[in-house]
Order: C-alpha cells, then sequence, then structure tokens
C-alpha cells in the first residue's frame, strides 16, 4: 500500500476517480458504461500523442509539432486510400510525414542545439501551412476513410474502445522502452542532469535526435487515429491539439523541467481531462468554464509537484538526520 | 612498485591562455598521491585530460605502459580511469542504483535488470561502510553520500586510477574521516588515488607523495615524509610577486566602510572590519570559505542575522541593493557572465545601464549623453571593441570584466566591492585591469576585494583579510602578509 502511495501517479488517479465521483453524483449518464466509453473514446488521441510527446519532455525538450503532423497525416492517409491504394501504404505515407518532420525537429535541436520550443513552434507552423495549401478546400468524407479505420472507431474489445486499446498498446511499448531499455533510460539521464549526461559518455545528441524522430513517427501514425474517429479529414484537422497534449502530460506527472514522469502518468493525465470536459458538459456547464478549471487543473497539477517534491526532500533530510 | 600511470611534458592552450605547458605526473599502484597548486596552475585542465574530456596538444599520456589516446568521457571510463569533480555529477530524478550504473546499466541484452543493479549496488556501498538505499533517489542526498555515490560508480568502473578533486571541499570533520577510511581502502585495494586539496594539513595527513604544478608546470614530485607544508607552499607560490603588480601610491584616509559582527547561520560568523577612502583591502581565502558570502551580504543581496554595516558614518539598510548602490557602493559579482552582464545587449547599453536615471530627461535617454558617457568610460579602461553597439558577448573574457566596471564606476561609487576581479582572464589583459583598480584606489575609491589569486591580493591589497570556514583567521598589513603566512591561514595549516 505504502509502495503503491509513493508511486508518483498516484495523487493524479486519486484525483480522477474523485473527479468522476463527483460528476457521476450530478449526472447519473457518466457511470454507465457508455459514459466511461465516451470517456476512453474521446481521449485516445490525446493519450496516444501524450505518449509521443513523454519521450520528448522527460529529455527537458518539448514537441509542439505533432498538431500540425497528425492533422497532415491524417488527411494524407484519406486522400491516398479515396485513389484507390492499401491501408498499408497509406499509413506508411502518414507514418513516414511523421518521422521526417521528427528527423528535422531531431536534427535542429540535437546537432545545431537550437531550443526545440522555437524549433517545434517552427515546424508546426511550418507544416500546417503547407498542408493548408496543398489541401486547399479538399475534404476527404467518410466514404472516402478506409473501412477498417471506420469500424475500429465503432468496435469496442471488453467495452473499451478499440481506438483506446491502440493507444494502450503504443504506450505499453514506449513505456517498456522507457524503463527497461539502457537507450530508454538514457533518456531520463539527460533531463534530469544534462551536463552529467556528458560526463557520463551517454551519447546525448544522437538520443536527442532519435527520440524526436521517433516521436514524430508516433504522431503520423496517430493520424490513423484521428482519420479513424472522426471520419473526415480537413485543412484544420488537428489544429491545436498540441497544447492539450502538453496539459495531459503535465497533470499526468511528466515534469516539464525533465527527468521524471511515465507514458501511463501521460495517459491518466489526458483521461483526466477528457472526463472534466464530458462531466462539466453533462453538468451543463458552459464551454468557456472547462478551459477554466483545465488552467486551473494544469495550475494546481504543477503546484503540488512543487509541494510534494519538497516535502519528499525534507523527509529525507529528517530521516538522515535521525540517523546520524 | 607497479606504474600505473605516466603523463609526460603534457601542454594545452585554450585559445592565447597556456593552461599546461610542462605538467608530468607519476602515479604508483597502491599510493595516494597529492596534485597540489594555486589556481590557475591548470590542475583542473591536467584532470580533465585524463577524463578525456579535453585533448592535449603535446606530451603523452601512459596507462599501464601503453599509450593512453582516447577521445570522450566513456573512453577514459573504459580503461579505468575515474574522476570525482569538486562539484559531484549525479542524476537527482534517477535512484542511485542507476546513478551507479548509468550509460551502461546492468541486464541481459537490451534489457536492465534492475534487480541485479540493486543488488550490485547495494554491495558496492556495503563495502564502502555507507549502506545507502540504493533504489531511493539522488535528489536531496548530502554531499557527503554524493561523493560516496562517485565512488561506488568508480569501483563498478573496477577503475585502477581514482581521482578525487577537493572531495572535503563540502565535508564536515567526520564525513571527511569516512572519506579518508574509503580512500585508504581503495589504495590498500591496490588502486593509484589522486587527491587534490587545499587543505594541506589532510594532504600530509593522507597521502604519500606530491606533485605541485605552477603556471601549468610541474615544479616538484616529492615523497610526503620528506617535506613540510612551508616547503610546499614555496613550490606553490615561488616567485616573487612585486614584479608582477606595479602599485600605485595611494593616500589612505578616513574609514568609509564599516563592518561590525556580521554574522549568518551556517555562512559566516561575526565577521567585523573596516575600509578607509583609498585603501584596497583583500580577502583571501579557500572557494567555499564565505567571502562572496560576507560581501553579498554587505551589499544587501543576501540578508544576515545579525551585526551591522556602517557606510560613510551611517548605518546601511539591510538586504537592500538599491540604497546600497544609491549612497555610492558598486558591487562587481564573481560570475560575470551570469551576474554581471546582459550578455546580448551591446556594449554601450550595457555600460550605462546603471546610469540610466541621470541620462536620462524627462524619462527619455539622450542617446547623445548616453554615446558620449559609454565613448569616455571605454577610452579610459582602453576595452577593445570594433564598434560600441557591439554585443558584449562577442568581447573576451577580459573586455568584458572592462565593461563591468565601466558599468559600475561611472556611477562615481565611493566603495567598490569586488569578487575575483580577473578570473579567467589571459595575463595581459590582468595587468590592465590590476593597473585601473590601483589608479582609482589612488583617487580616493575604497575597494573591497576578493580573490583567489594569491599573488594578485599580496601584490594589491594594503591589507589583507583571510577568511576560513565562516570565519575571519587572518590580518596582516601589506607589509606582513607573505604567501606563507595567508596560504597558513587560509588552510588552517598551523
Amino acid at each position: 500500500m505504502r509502495k503503491l502511495i509513493s508511486i508518483r501517479e498516484f495523487p493524479i488517479f486519486v484525483v480522477f476517480v474523485l473527479f468522476y465521483l463527483t460528476a457521476g453524483l450530478g449526472n447519473h449518464q457518466i457511470f454507465t458504461t457508455s459514459g466511461l466509453h465516451d470517456i476512453l473514446f474521446g481521449s485516445a488521441i490525446v493519450a496516444l500523442l501524450a505518449v509521443a510527446e513523454t519521450l520528448i519532455i522527460v529529455m527537458k525538450h518539448i514537441d509542439l509539432s505533432i498538431g500540425s503532423v497528425i492533422g497532415f497525416s491524417s488527411y494524407l492517409i484519406g486522400k491516398n486510400a479515396s485513389e484507390g491504394h492499401g491501408l498499408f501504404f497509406c499509413m506508411s505515407i502518414g507514418v513516414g510525414l511523421g518521422l521526417l518532420v521528427g528527423a528535422l525537429n531531431g536534427l535542429l535541436v540535437a546537432y545545431f542545439r537550437l531550443p526545440s520550443l522555437v524549433v517545434t513552434l517552427g515546424t508546426l507552423y511550418l507544416v500546417r501551412g503547407y498542408f493548408s495549401q496543398v489541401v486547399g478546400g479538399d475534404f476527404i468524407n467518410s466514404g472516402q476513410v478506409p473501412k477498417l479505420l471506420t469500424s475500429m472507431a465503432t468496435h469496442t474489445f471488453v467495452k473499451v474502445p478499440l481506438l483506446f486499446i491502440v493507444s494502450l498498446i503504443v504506450a505499453l511499448i514506449v513505456g517498456l522502452y522507457m524503463r527497461n531499455m539502457r537507450s530508454g533510460r538514457d533518456l531520463y539521464a539527460i533531463g534530469s542532469n544534462h551536463s552529467a549526461a556528458l560526463l557520463a559518455g551517454i551519447n546525448v545528441a544522437h538520443r536527442t535526435f532519435w527520440a524526436f524522430t521517433a516521436a514524430g513517427g508516433i504522431a503520423g501514425f496517430a493520424g490513423a487515429v484521428l482519420l479513424a474517429r472522426y471520419g473526415q479529414a480537413q485543412a484544420n484537422s488537428g489544429l491545436g491539439i498540441e497544447l492539450n497534449v502538453v496539459a495531459a502530460c503535465v497533470v499526468g506527472g511528466v515534469a516539464i523541467a525533465g527527468g521524471v514522469g511515465t507514458v501511463y502518468g501521460a495517459i491518466i493525465g489526458a483521461i483526466l481531462l477528457q472526463t472534466i470536459v464530458l462531466a462539466l458538459g453533462a453538468l451543463g456547464v458552459s464551454q468557456f468554464w472547462q478551459g477554466v478549471v483545465n488552467g486551473a487543473l494544469l495550475i494546481a497539477a504543477i503546484s503540488l509537484d512543487k509541494i510534494l517534491s519538497m516535502r519528499s526532500v525534507r523527509t529525507q533530510i529528517m530521516r538522515k538526520v535521525q540517523h546520524d | 612498485m607497479q606504474e600505473v600511470l605516466q603523463i609526460a611534458g603534457a601542454a594545452k592552450r585554450f585559445g592565447g591562455v597556456h593552461a599546461l605547458i610542462d605538467a608530468n605526473l607519476t602515479l604508483y599502484a597502491g599510493e595516494i598521491h597529492a596534485l597540489l597548486g594555486e589556481n590557475g596552475a591548470g590542475k583542473s585542465t591536467l584532470l580533465k585530460s585524463l577524463a578525456g574530456v579535453h585533448q592535449l596538444d603535446a606530451g603523452s599520456i601512459r596507462l599501464f605502459g601503453r599509450d593512453f589516446n582516447v577521445s570522450g568521457t566513456r573512453g577514459s571510463q573504459d580503461q579505468g580511469i575515474a574522476v570525482i569533480y569538486q562539484e559531484p555529477s549525479l542524476f537527482p530524478d534517477l535512484t542511485l542504483a542507476e546513478n551507479v550504473f548509468v550509460g551502461r546499466q546492468l541486464g541481459k541484452g537490451l534489457k536492465v535488470d534492475w534487480r541485479e543493479m540493486n543488488r550490485r549496488a547495494g554491495e558496492l556501498f556495503v563495502r564502502l561502510g555507507v549502506p545507502l538505499d540504493p533504489s531511493r533517489r539522488a535528489r536531496g542526498l548530502s554531499i557527503a553520500d554524493q561523493q560516496i555515490v562517485e565512488i561506488a560508480k568508480a569501483l563498478s568502473l573496477n577503475a585502477k586510477v581514482i581521482v578525487m578533486d577537493e572531495p572535503t571541499a563540502a565535508l564536515s570533520g567526520s564525513e571527511t574521516e569516512r572519506l579518508f577510511g574509503v580512500a585508504r581502502s581503495l589504495r590498500n585495494e591496490g588502486a593509484a588515488l589522486v587527491f587534490v586539496s587545499h587543505r594541506l594539513d589532510e594532504v600530509m595527513e593522507l597521502c604519500h607523495r606530491v606533485t605541485v604544478l605552477r603556471d601549468g608546470a610541474t615544479v616538484a614530485t616529492a615523497a610526503i615524509s620528506e617535506v613540510d607544508i612551508d616547503q610546499i607552499v614555496k613550490w606553490m607560490v615561488g616567485r616573487e610577486v612585486s614584479e608582477l603588480f606595479p602599485k600605485v601610491a595611494s593616500n589612505i584616509g578616513e574609514t568609509i566602510l564599516k563592518v561590525e559582527g556580521l554574522s549568518r547561520e551556517g555562512q559566516f560568523d561575526d565577521i567585523s572590519f573596516d575600509v578607509k577612502s583609498g585603501e584596497i583591502v583583500g580577502v583571501a581565502g579557500l572557494v567555499g570559505s564565505g567571502r562572496s558570502e560576507v560581501v553579498r551580504a554587505i551589499f544587501g543581496v543576501d540578508k544576515y542575522d545579525s551585526g551591522s554595516v556602517e557606510f560613510l558614518g551611517e548605518k546601511l539598510k539591510r538586504n537592500s541593493p538599491g540604497e546600497a548602490m544609491q549612497r555610492g557602493i558598486a558591487f562587481v559579482p564573481e560570475d560575470r557572465r551570469q551576474q554581471g552582464l546582459f550578455m546580448p545587449i551591446s556594449i554601450l547599453k550595457n555600460i550605462s545601464i546603471t546610469m540610466l536615471k541621470t541620462l536620462s530627461n524627462f524619462g527619455l535617454v539622450s542617446r547623445s549623453q548616453e554615446l558620449a558617457e559609454g565613448e569616455e568610460w571605454s577610452r579610459k579602461l582602453q576595452i577593445k571593441f570594433n564598434s560600441i553597439n557591439d554585443s558584449v558577448d562577442r568581447l573576451s573574457g577580459g573586455n568584458q570584466q572592462k565593461v563591468v566596471l565601466a558599468k559600475w564606476l561611472s556611477t562615481r561609487p565611493r566603495l567598490l566591492i569586488i569578487d575575483e576581479p580577473t578570473r579567467g582572464i589571459d595575463v595581459g589583459t590582468k595587468s590592465e585591469v590590476h593597473r585601473f583598480i590601483s589608479e582609482q584606489a589612488s583617487r580616493g575609491l575604497g575597494i573591497l576585494m576578493i580573490s583567489s589569486e594569491l599573488p594578485e591580493v599580496l601584490g594589491m591589497a594594503d591589507k589583507v583579510l583571510v577568511m576560513r570556514e565562516g570565519r575571519l583567521v587572518g590580518r596582516f598589513s601589506a607589509k606582513d602578509a607573505t604567501p606563507e603566512n595567508v596560504i597558513a591561514a587560509a588552510s588552517g595549516a598551523n
């Protein structure tokens, strides 16, 4: 039990349960399986992108370009499918786009030492701009979306939406990588103490480059999920989603200062934010107030984190004093 | 005895500065070897070459009789060299076990074996006599325990050469004893240890042999049993100070700064002294002895618990740098890049920033007046630049320091507090800065100068104060301040 409480993701999970219960008392709809289904279904995309973002934030970097990548990728997948190409080919195009943008980010951040915030803000605009130019007024409608994708959006497995399961599988893979593989552990080391990572002989630039590339690839893959969920794609698909993703990570305990956090936390963060949106909506609270609540939650999350980390240092010191 | 490491004729240049000219060092298995020298003698450069951070320009390093030629810290570690830096470089968010094995985590194939890593790290901690919990995170660990983790890392690397750079600087007495115990047991197991310290009494207690570096060259290597502290100090200082610092004669006037019983818990205790107009007061002592903390408290950047600061006959408000400035105190901090300059901004703007009030009419800064003032000060200080509108980060370290000086002196202060005035500055510019400071004193400015470079303190100051572990332990007039006296007081060797 004690071990459970000390897990970093624990408080956010408690907040989620509390919020879910309170909201449920006001509107019983949320308690039904369809209420739960809606929450998971709605959070699948942000959750998947949050997995990619965790790779980056843990290194004390940030990737804002994912919002444009996911949008452009979903359009490219739909467009190619409508021209009669197979799903595998279409997916390769989408993932390929993500890898390309990710590699560009990685190159500029890792080898040219440019700040990731600016680099990825740049590629966010760049990709979105080019995307809009290519699309113009074009529109992928549900008839053009590959059947396999549309059917994924409607099917469930043990009542869990398939789209969310896709996100979970990716999270599991990335989670195992980050916890159990040397190169994954290096990402934490880089974010925790950059100069010490260099002194320890970690190839920081190499790791940084590949993490950005992988994050881009996941965002490209997420394009298919976006297309499946909405059954359509257009010039503003995925617009602005990157900030929701960063918020989900931070709420889920992935420290913006680097070095700590897991993909599981990021997913819980995504679910919590989605729960708030749905619950407030069901309670009849206006959309604008939902933004206020989300913002307050974000600030509460980092404040809580600060307080908790200060306390844990203090108890360690106290323990040491008693020891001596 | 088996020879482990031999460095011969090591030379390294950074731009125009010769950090190493002819450094030699030989280590035997099972010895603790002291590497000594003043700040700037080249110790860190030598250690960093060993660690694979720097590449030597000339000279050779041989490890077990074979040429040691690696680039990068990983290569050096693989060859069996572990360097423990003065500032431990742990990862606060990772567990202790992972800190020990970082970059080469244990496991089969690609998978990390956490259990094995915890077990092995736990064993190492026990072997070092400090049973830390390997699964806890490094954040909040005391410096002493952080060093234990670093030593465990060295052991896990099977290091044959373990370098400790001023390991005791931040340790208490009992922690130092513990570290020495660990060092001795490593030695008994056949490792060669390099011990860098400014505390000569510790060197005498712990080490077998000593090598002294001065101005980038090895001046002596000897068995500790055959030398005494006086001899070591002579090797470290070894030059006539007066030649380097032509001091301008100055009329010392009335007292302008009077500090009485200044204390701050854990930082400094019962500090009293005064500074007169036209006088240069030098503060010597080891890094970490509390000198910077005292002057920061006087200027008001930090608080103090008790005591008083009187300036020009009136008490100075505590913790108010704004008032200190207004009353005529200028403060040039230690780290000019972080605290003294506004980096991407132009030279002119950096100089004029402290004068904006006097330069402006109705809140608007007069460009022409600003330019005139800026040019006047750059001329006085001989700042070398292409255009005064260039960004300051394009200047050399020495010229940057002149900009900082210009910025503060243009406020026409009565007292200048300056922390490490010539750190990292080339020799030529150094003497220009010295001459300028001395000239200012001759015009009646009182100067309080912290310096870790002994020749600088001895050559410039009219009065030398020495601090050790937060206390003022020595006061010497310029006449009595010999290198031997000052080093003895600073390192507690008597």
